[in-house]
């Protein structure tokens, strides 16, 4: 019915092709939709689909019939089934709620994104009472599930608060309706057994700083006794044994670890990864530095361009598709949630990538006083000294004046790919987002320049691989089991 | 335009037509730009008179008519997909408020 | 900013003004563009940024095709993709062997989709009277203008 009914519809247009974007990559086209499906077509086919000349009896014209390429055969039920699950994030409010424990900490990372203060200085500590505020303020987001995510500075340096708020927010859950889950990022240099004990037994998933062998990572995230890595290293192992032998009472998750790509390691793709498998990690997310609060100071130093990191990615997914068959599980974060947006048409919930971006209606940072930020790395343009993406205050402000917020509002337009005229136009518009806080930083403004822009040229580059690779049905084996739910 | 700005820094002085960069667009492009260099516009007719006070003139005024188009892209796209854009942002909005949308 | 200039003429007839500019857009990152009218066509100046970007022209004129023929289908879609999109949001998964109306929505779809539609033409309503302006969401304004440039909100 819904095909005759665009059938219908289609007698009063002039063009034969149905919505949609392309992108020529070497002599092929890629052309994609706004329900996330994609086809490869060959120029002279390209030529033919656009110009209406593709019959029943082309050998692709099946394929583009199911996948809405064909425009008197779209089937509207299932173009707005895909569309929906795609975009499902467009039904929720924020889901990820990173409460800033205490700007202090005992590392002096190359790139701190952080942008931490030094370990004496305990004003910038989140108190209890802050804490509790910022639970009950994330508990009030109209998400049915919701993560909070502890993070510094070291969170580890402010224990007490840390673990009351833990506390209180498995009591307020109870009570919430609402499917919680909690997160902590540390360096875990210091954790104890008694730390590690507490966070296991709330179910807290813990997350850590890796980014690669002992040189490269003791040379990028520097710390007093010098043994970051070391630390790192014992207490990941710690974790994985905890989580093989689990117990009755509560789920143990697996340790997971981020990598942060300085200028240092793009020589070092294979050590790296090797380091990933070594400790048994199977996941790593080959994450780009972002030139925003410090790191944008140091980008001489530590920074490097689009296309440098596009060959870093495709030499890091190359060596690691290769250990793939030889038997090893190791997964490239990135990749897999691209990939699920390509493969399997849903939303991974990448708050970076998606349209509009996650600030505020998908995450709130909680900083130590209070104060609220659209996300992390606008807490950190807070922290040099410009408060343009503070959205309010858990003491002063409530969750609905918060998500009304002029801040609120322009982060969501900004980053509306709709109204961004190079992406609007782009063929990997369905899978990808733009950053109103790197916008401004790097260019001046939340809109950007995008044709300019190196943030798109790095995505670009991303899902140019990833593509790529897929077209070979080998490769395209393996990165689908990635996605294999 | 004629008239100096108020700056010892170089000057270089654009003419922009307006049915190709509508005032709009130039105003914009200055918005963006006042934090880096001292923009005064003047209308004229059928035209957009700027002038761009800058360290190195040239090159600032060079990238400041890629933001003038940049912003009139924008300006041409809304008049096309203004209302999926404000589908979009409006149905975010509102689930994040918690309004059913 | 290299020392070269190059142009290209555009004829009026075979290229509207619309296209010309996001062609142009498009190549902003390997030039700087200043575009000028002319009888019966309009100039595009380049300025490479480096001097490996001297195919500048030939990108420019890739994309001015390519851009006449998003342009045609992306007229030739606008009612149908604001239909399937409207439709997505208001799209609920329906149990097999549940009949259909001939729209292909239920009629709680298509109650649920007008009121969805009378909700979002609301909203915009109240901030159109609020804003006195035909953009209530402010697509075609920047942050700068409605508060302010960059440094605007420093700390106090």
């Amino acid at each position: 019915m819904a095909q005759k009914t665009a059938a219908k519809k289609s007698k009063k247009m002039t063009s034969v092709l149905p919505q949609a974007l392309w992108r020529k990559i070497g002599s092929n086209y890629l052309l994609t939709n706004d329900s996330g499906h994609h086809a490869w077509l060959k120029e002279k086919d390209f030529a033919l689909v656009t110009a209406g000349g593709m019959t029943e009896l082309h050998p692709l014209f099946a394929e583009l019939a199911v996948k809405g390429f064909i425009r008197n055969r779209l089937d509207f039920n299932d173009l707005a089934a895909k569309w929906k699950k795609k975009n499902a994030y467009l039904n929720y409010g924020p889901g990820l709620h990173i409460l800033v424990m205490t700007l202090r900490c005992n590392h002096k990372c190359l790139y701190c994104q952080s942008s931490a203060a030094g370990v004496g200085d305990k004003k910038t500590d989140m108190n209890l009472a802050t804490a509790r505020k910022s639970v009950d303020f994330a508990f009030n987001s109209p998400n049915p599930g919701i993560t909070i995510e502890f993070q510094g500075g070291e969170p580890l340096l402010n224990w007490e608060v840390l673990k009351g708020a833990v506390e209180y927010a498995r009591k307020r859950s109870g009570t919430a309706g609402k499917e919680l889950k909690l997160a902590l990022v540390s360096n875990f240099s210091l954790m104890t057994e008694e730390k590690a004990d507490f966070l296991l037994k709330n179910e807290v998933s813990l997350c850590t700083s890796l980014d690669g062998p002992k040189n490269l990572h003791d040379k990028n995230r520097i710390c007093s006794s010098g043994n970051s890595h070391s630390d790192t290293v014992k207490w990941i192992k710690y974790f994985q044994k905890r989580c093989k032998k689990q117990v009755p009472e509560y789920r143990v998750f697996k340790p997971s670890a981020l990598l942060t790509v300085s200028k240092y390691s793009l020589p070092r793709h294979k050590e790296i990864i090797d380091e990933y498998v070594r400790l048994g990690l199977e996941d790593i997310f080959v994450r780009p530095l972002a030139p925003i609060g410090y790191a944008r100071k140091l980008w001489g130093t530590i920074g490097y361009d689009a296309a440098d990191f596009a060959k870093f990615y495709l030499k890091s997914l190359d060596y690691m598709l290769k250990l793939n068959r030889r038997g090893v599980v190791i997964r490239e974060k990135m990749a897999t949630m691209m990939l699920d947006k390509i493969v399997n048409l849903q939303d991974p919930g990448y708050l970076d990538a998606r349209c509009p971006c996650g600030a505020a209606i998908g995450q709130i940072a909680y900083n130590h006083n209070g104060d609220l930020y659209t996300c992390d790395e606008g807490r950190m343009v807070g922290w040099e000294g410009d408060d343009i993406f503070r959205i309010g205050n858990v003491f002063k402000d409530s969750y609905k004046k918060v998500m009304t917020d002029p801040v609120t509002k322009v982060c969501v337009v900004s980053s509306n790919l709709e109204a961004q005229p190079a992406c609007a136009r782009c063929a990997y518009k369905p899978y990808c987002g733009v950053c109103p806080v790197y916008n401004y930083e790097v260019q001046g403004s939340l809109w950007g320049n995008i044709p300019s822009n190196d943030r798109c040229g790095l995505f670009k580059g991303i899902l140019d691989t990833l593509f790529t690779l897929l077209k070979s049905p080998g490769n395209a084996e393996i990165l689908n089991k990635w996605v294999t739910k | 335009m004629g008239d100096k700005m108020k700056t010892s820094l170089p000057e270089k002085k654009l003419i922009l037509d307006n049915g190709i960069y509508c005032p709009e667009a130039v105003k914009l492009a200055a918005f963006v730009f006042s934090g880096r260099a001292a923009v005064k516009i003047k209308p004229g007719k059928g035209v957009s008179q700027v002038l761009i006070g800058a360290r190195s003139a040239d090159l600032t005024a060079a990238e400041f008519m890629n933001e003038v188009l940049n912003q009139q892209c924008r300006i041409d796209l809304a008049k096309k997909n203004s209302k999926i854009a404000g589908i979009i942002v409006t149905k975010a909005l509102l689930s994040a408020a918690g309004k059913k949308g | 900013m290299t020392k070269i200039n190059l142009s290209v003429k555009v004829n009026a007839k075979d290229y509207n003004l619309d296209a010309v500019r996001y062609a142009a857009y498009a190549v902003s990152d390997a030039a700087y563009v200043f575009i000028k009218p002319a009888v019966g066509c309009v100039v595009v100046e380049f300025t490479p940024k480096t001097a490996a970007a001297k195919n500048v022209s030939a990108r420019f004129k890739e994309e001015l095709k390519d851009e006449k023929l998003r342009a045609s289908i992306f007229d030739a879609n606008r009612d149908l993709r604001e239909f399937m999109i409207l439709k997505a949001l208001a799209y609920e998964e329906v149990p097999a062997g549940v009949r259909q109306e001939d729209s292909g929505l239920t009629p709680e779809q298509e109650k649920e989709l007008d009121d969805l539609i009378a909700q979002v033409e609301g909203e915009i309503k109240k901030e159109s009277a609020g804003n006195k302006t035909k953009d209530p969401l402010g697509i075609t304004r920047t942050w700068e203008e409605k508060y302010g440039s960059k440094n605007g909100r420093k700390k106090k």
